[in-house]
């Protein structure tokens, strides 16, 4: 008989039978149950199970009662619910329960074996805590019930993931018996070390790259065979009495190593660049490391200009000073391939694992705001659906659900972000998880943003222990994904697990306990020892003394296991360590020892079992050699606009509820962004909490006046036409988007983070060169236009194989290059947010380029002609600088930038903030300073379209602009300053509650109550 | 005597830094105490006037938010914390140090026995983070709300709807201090806030360290301009910790 723990059993539990009691060995299901079980189409109710950790523990000697009741006690809430308890084996009398309350069907979810399952973590120390006489494993998940026969229809990615969850549905109507048991990982004994023989063929080489998923191209796996000829290596390697090829181990390291997210060997490779003008022209030149010769010598540069750059792509993350007392620390990655495979768990690690970036900093920095930048195929889209492509609408929910458990069991705030939609998404979705951190200059004595590891200090492993998840995540995440993806590649985060380690950290680092760490990220222990090994010249690691989740890993696996929660530090008092770690309930281990032997070496069971040179380690990668091309398109012929560009009213509302432009509301609030307390521009501002922000300020230090803004820019769908453009209108963006809430434009660093399809050419991947050539136009932008604004890059991530291939399909995303700034704003009382502010202020249009359709929202929902926008940004960055200085005489009421679907959804939406209106005049939009008089213009001279003109106008886009409101008060003085830059009057704000559009005499062309532009713009994106 | 206030950290709690601040601020001498700490020597709770268990996410909200940090605190300080009370020093719980103080029957009072109330689930099933009016329940005369006619601060809960066994409705709605404008999340009888009959324990759901300085309030790049009086009116936060302070005089 199951045990059915309800009000009457509670207070006179039946004794168990002799025969249940033996039972005990088998696994128990505890199901949540509310008070009433009333019948509905879906009811999930939380479900563990439970298994003797001993199962020879003498249970015929345990009464169950006390047990029972301490499960009752931990998984419910008596006043609302039951603790239903019974063997898995027999669950008839449940199902006899469940059929007479009206369900017809019920399903069984749990983790499959050695997936992280942080809840059963948590019920399992709870027990723990309850002096559970038997101790118990536990394993949670969901018992679903229902009353409809479609409920378990698709199931798949709506109710359960299968890469991480098995679910069976059972009928009430003829049940079954097959149960779930206990999910346990169950492995073969050890596999004993291999021996790899690299004295083979080529093709032979690089098939030991492909089975072993070292990703390794033959250049590579030829260089290693070099190393392992080499008459030093040979006789080095005879003296440790270490085989001559290399372990199997070794080879896994050398991988990780060099894989392209560890070594970013595309940025770092030979490239010759063909440009094809459109004259045909050809020009042909040589580079060598785009990262050398844009990104860090952008930063070079400005080095005079820029005091405040203390510790520049070197670090986890790029650390600018704050304050005499103060670092701030940023740094966004991507976690594109986890998230198409499992976009919760995906979302999830990415966060918790850019955390530990900022986290492993120097010597360590708090977490202080999350900002995440998602890029999605539409939900609605008919899109291509194959075995391992996800449906849109689940991976979109998978993320944001990610999002909201990385950042809000944490504590730190999502302070924030974008969404965008593009259905070339379909092939990966991007995730872009930011953190920034905040960390003292000077800890213990010692600079705290460099570290300080010294020969002779223990190498510690602190946080979660190694299992086979995250097996290579590294390699993997540099290949397409396929068919055969591996499995291990997926993980699920823990955050209450790192909130722990992070408050150890911090309390161990300002007790001076830290010499130096970084996180175990992409590689594991085989990257974050290896890295760190640089510092002292030699690392030495003994595995038996890693702590593993479960027996029977290989010792490769351990080494490169990517196990999140885990920190790797050097310490030179590891007893201090240890007693500190066991107060914030967080286990530490002494793993080995830093050194200068010029080696990293690795020992398994009394054997070495890794023993490479550090110097080729690290440098001994060969540069790639790359062919890119680069030809500048034509323009397209003019295509004829459709009829619906005549219907402006209409077109306002249809964009205003296009998925890139739609209120994020729902999104946005299930994400904590105000933890910390340090909140002064929220995502949704004003009265109504609608006016959606440009840019989030914080305090870092709180009670000071001082503000950090953060913001983002990117626009993938201009890298078609021109990615050199792109890369200037990302830029503006991220810059436009800080100084519109107050940021000094002289204060803003920023990030790069590059999504790129793979832009090596290959049989399966013809468009390689293209790809590259668009990579380069797109660094060279960056460069130019970083030195123009001034603005010097910190830190930055790639991710370079954005594709799905099945050998059926090939999918690519949009070149994508996202820019995050930082900036300070000197006192945060200036603040400025988007929405409207009073009637009667004036309207003014700041302007430093011109607009176009390429690629605007518009030219999503009807063909528009072929024009392209452009940006003067020696203009652009006196403009920013003359707006922050009227910004800061409180001249401006309100800033917001002109982005996604132009010039009327930018005032729609400072319109729907404030709740009041505006007027704007078109004629005033037509003058000769005007941003659009080159739109006017160019329709002017075809009479067919000029009834069109507003449409195109209206909506077109471009870089470089921002509308802002000033009091009649301050227009004189306003103007006065801003003298010299392009300001254009183009209305005024009204308490009228709607938008009109009207000629110079005054005359209303179009009008939209106030309460149309609201009910357009908050339609929900369709996410679930 | 300058007040001394303790706050809890540790086990995934992670509001204790803005919370400490607030404090300081109105004239508390304040510091943290981690939980590991708080069990090994419960005597440091004499050192206080004030004890808060503040908002965050212990032990990740599984199994129910605060359920857990109550089950570890309940064992070995419990009894500690019901003298606590008695001696008439303040309590506070805030969000999930709401959830923690009734999932341990200190709230809204230990004579209604355990398992009386309960921090649901939200109506909605979602977790939210927005500003909320709140309307103060003068007839308790809460010392911590003395001035205060409504409180506006955010919330940020998932589990925030109050429900009540049937046998203390009316007891508990005695005890209501604060009731949301809006209820959003389908709490019983509107209730964000909730004190002991003794007056010296509160509960409250949205976040009073997080409406200290003006410019935490979502509209107050307006409510300057509406208002040049503005800065020199206290927020509805600053208000309450301001109160407890001054209670403690």
């Amino acid at each position: 008989m199951p045990r059915q723990i309800t009000n009457e059993t509670r207070t006179r539990i039946v004794a168990l039978s002799k025969e249940d009691i033996s039972k005990l060995s088998l696994p128990l299901l505890a199901v949540v149950t509310p008070k009433e079980l009333k019948k509905q189409e879906l009811l999930a109710l939380p479900a563990y199970w439970l298994q003797l950790v001993d199962p020879t523990t003498s249970a015929l000697e345990q009464n169950l009662t006390p047990i029972i009741d301490i499960l009752t006690e931990v998984l419910t809430e008596s006043l609302l619910e039951d603790l239903w308890v019974s063997f898995t084996e027999n669950l008839a009398p449940w199902e006899e329960k469940w059929k007479k309350a009206g369900f017809i069907q019920w399903s069984e979810k749990q983790f499959l074996p050695g997936v992280t399952d942080s809840s059963a973590h948590v019920v399992e120390e709870a027990l723990s805590l309850q002096n559970m006489p038997l101790q118990f494993r536990v394993a949670s998940g969901t018992i679903y019930l229902t009353s409809e026969t479609k409920a378990f229809i698709n199931s798949e990615y709506r109710l359960y993931h299968p890469v991480v969850e098995r679910f069976q549905t059972h009928d009430l109507l003829s049940p079954q018996v097959n149960y779930f048991h206990f999910p346990t990982v169950l492995l073969d004994r050890t596999p004993a070390p291999e021996t790899v023989d690299l004295n083979v063929s080529d093709e032979e080489l690089l098939s030991i790259s492909r089975t072993r998923i070292l990703a390794l191209t033959l250049d590579e796996m030829r260089a290693i065979k070099a190393y392992y000829v080499n008459s030093k290596t040979i006789s080095e390697r005879t003296k440790t009495k270490l085989t001559q090829w290399p372990t199997d181990a070794e080879l896994e390291v050398i991988a990780q190593t060099w894989s392209e997210h560890c070594k970013h060997k595309i940025f770092n490779a030979d490239i010759s660049m063909q440009e094809i003008g459109s004259d045909n022209n050809i020009k042909n030149s040589n580079i060598k490391s785009l990262y050398k010769s844009y990104i860090q010598k952008a930063t070079k540069e400005l080095g005079n200009k820029r005091k405040d750059l203390l510790s520049v792509f070197k670090d986890n993350s790029g650390v600018v000073k704050w304050n005499d007392k103060f670092a701030i620390c940023f740094k966004v990655e991507t976690h594109n391939s986890p998230s198409a495979l499992e976009p919760y768990g995906g979302a999830l690690t990415g966060i918790l694992g850019v955390n530990r970036d900022i986290l492993g900093t120097g010597l360590g920095a708090k977490p202080i705001f999350n900002t995440d930048i998602l890029c999605f195929a539409y939900p609605s889209e008919d899109l291509p659906k194959r075995p391992k492509l996800l449906p849109p609408q689940s991976i979109i929910e998978g993320v944001r659900q990610g999002i909201q458990d990385g950042g809000n069991n944490s504590g730190i705030p999502t302070v924030n972000g974008a969404i965008v939609f593009d259905p070339k998404y379909r092939a990966k979705p991007l995730v872009f998880c930011g953190t920034g951190g905040i960390m003292p200059l000077y800890v213990a004595g010692v600079c705290a943003y460099e570290k300080h590891t010294h020969p002779g200090d223990t190498i510690v492993m602190a946080g979660g222990r190694v299992g086979k998840d995250g097996i290579h995540g590294a390699t993997f995440s540099s290949e397409a994904l396929h068919e055969g993806s591996p499995v291990t590649a997926v993980q699920i985060g823990d955050p209450f697990t790192q909130k722990r380690l992070i408050d150890f950290i911090l309390a161990a680092r300002d007790a001076g306990l830290i010499t130096g760490l970084t996180d175990n990220g992409a590689g594991g222990l085989s990257s974050s020892v290896g890295e760190m090994a640089t510092i002292t010249n030699g690392a030495s690691i003994n595995l038996d003394h890693v702590p593993t989740k479960y027996p029977g890993l290989a010792a490769w696996e351990m080494i490169i296991s990517e196990s999140q929660e885990r920190m790797t530090l050097s310490t030179n008092n590891f007893s201090s360590l240890q007693t500190l770690a066991k107060k914030y309930n967080v286990e530490i281990s002494a793993i080995g020892e830093f050194n200068t032997s010029g080696k990293f070496t690795v020992k398994h069971l009394d054997k070495t079992i890794v023993s490479l040179d550090l110097d080729f380690l690290h440098n001994g990668v060969p540069s790639l050699q790359l062919e890119a091309v680069w030809k500048k398109d034509k323009p397209s012929i003019k295509t004829k606009p459709s009829e619906k560009a005549m219907n402006i009213s209409a077109l306002l509302l249809e964009l205003l509820a296009h998925p890139n432009i739609c209120n994020r509301e729902q999104v946005i609030r299930q994400y904590d962004h105000e933890v910390q307390g340090a909140s002064v521009i929220k995502p949704l501002m004003g009265k109504n909490q609608l006016a959606a922000c440009d840019a989030a300020v914080i305090t870092p230090v709180l009670g000071e006046p001082t503000g950090l803004a953060i913001s983002n820019g990117i626009c993938p769908q201009l890298s078609s036409y021109d990615p050199y453009f792109m890369a200037q209108a990302a830029l503006d963006e991220a810059i436009r988007n800080a100084v519109c809430v107050g940021a000094d434009p002289k204060t803003i660093s920023v990030l790069d983070n590059f999504c790129w399809p793979d832009p090596v050419t290959s049989s399966n991947n013809p468009d390689g060169a293209k790809y590259l050539g668009a990579l380069v136009r797109t660094c060279q932008g960056l460069y130019d236009s970083a030195l123009i604004m001034e603005t010097p890059l910190i830190s930055g991530k790639d991710s370079m194989k954005n594709d799905f291939d099945d050998g059926e399909i090939r999918l690519s995303i949009p070149p994508t290059l996202l820019i995050s700034a930082i900036g300070k704003v000197p006192d945060i009382n200036y603040c400025l947010s988007s929405e409207f502010k009073k009637e009667e202020d004036y309207i003014f249009l700041l302007s430093a380029g011109t607009l176009g359709l390429n690629g605007s929202v518009l030219s999503n929902i009807l063909d528009c002609p072929d024009l392209l926008a452009s940006i003067d940004l020696q203009k652009a960055n006196i403009l920013y600088q003359k707006l922050f200085e009227s910004i800061n005489n409180k001249l401006v009421n309100s800033a917001h930038d002109i982005s996604d679907g132009g010039l009327l959804v930018n005032i729609s939406e400072s319109i729907i903030g404030s709740g009041l209106g505006a007027n704007i005049n078109l004629s005033a939009l037509l003058e000769n300073s005007s941003p659009y008089n080159r739109i006017a213009t160019y329709f002017a001279s075809q009479l067919a379209l000029t009834k069109t003109l507003p449409a195109f106008l209206l909506f077109a886009e471009g870089p470089g602009q921002i509308v802002v409101t000033v009091s009649a008060k301050s227009k004189e003085q306003f103007l006065h300053h801003m003298k010299g830059q392009n300001v254009l009057l183009i209305g005024e704000v009204t308490n009228t509650n709607e938008l009109t559009i009207s000629t110079i005499d005054n005359k209303a062309l179009y009008k939209w109550p106030t309460t149309a532009l609201l009910k357009a713009w908050t339609t929900p994106l369709a996410l679930s | 005597m300058q007040p001394k206030a303790l706050v809890l950290f540790g086990d995934g709690i992670n509001c204790e830094d803005e919370t400490i601040f607030a404090l300081i601020e109105v004239g508390f001498s304040a510091s943290l105490v981690h939980v590991t700490d708080l069990l090994n020597n419960s005597k440091c709770l004499d050192t206080c006037q004030l004890f808060i268990v503040p908002g965050g996410f212990s032990f990740a909200d599984e199994i129910r938010s605060g359920k857990v940090l109550a089950l570890k605190l309940k064992d070995k300080l419990l009894s500690q914390l019901t003298q606590f009370i008695d001696q008439g020093k303040f309590l506070f719980g805030i969000c999930n140090g709401f959830q923690v103080l009734t999932s341990l029957g200190l709230l809204p009072d230990l004579s209604f026995g355990p398992h009386t109330t309960a921090l649901a689930r939200n109506q909605t099933g979602k977790f939210s983070n927005h500003w909320v009016k709140m309307l103060v329940n003068e007839n308790i005369k809460s010392p911590f709300l003395k001035d205060l006619k409504t409180m506006t601060l955010p919330t940020r809960h998932g589990e925030g709807r109050l429900v009540v066994a049937p046998e203390i409705v009316s007891s508990v709605k005695q005890l209501a201090c604060l009731r949301y404008e809006n209820n959003f999340n389908g709490s019983f009888d509107s209730i964000a806030a909730l004190t002991n009959k003794k007056g010296n324990v509160f509960g409250i759901m949205p976040h009073p360290e997080a409406f200290i300085r003006w410019s935490q309030h979502p509209a107050w790049t307006s409510l300057y301009k509406d208002d040049n009086d503005l800065l020199n009116k206290s927020p509805d936060g600053l208000v309450f910790f301001r109160n407890a302070f001054n209670a403690l005089q």
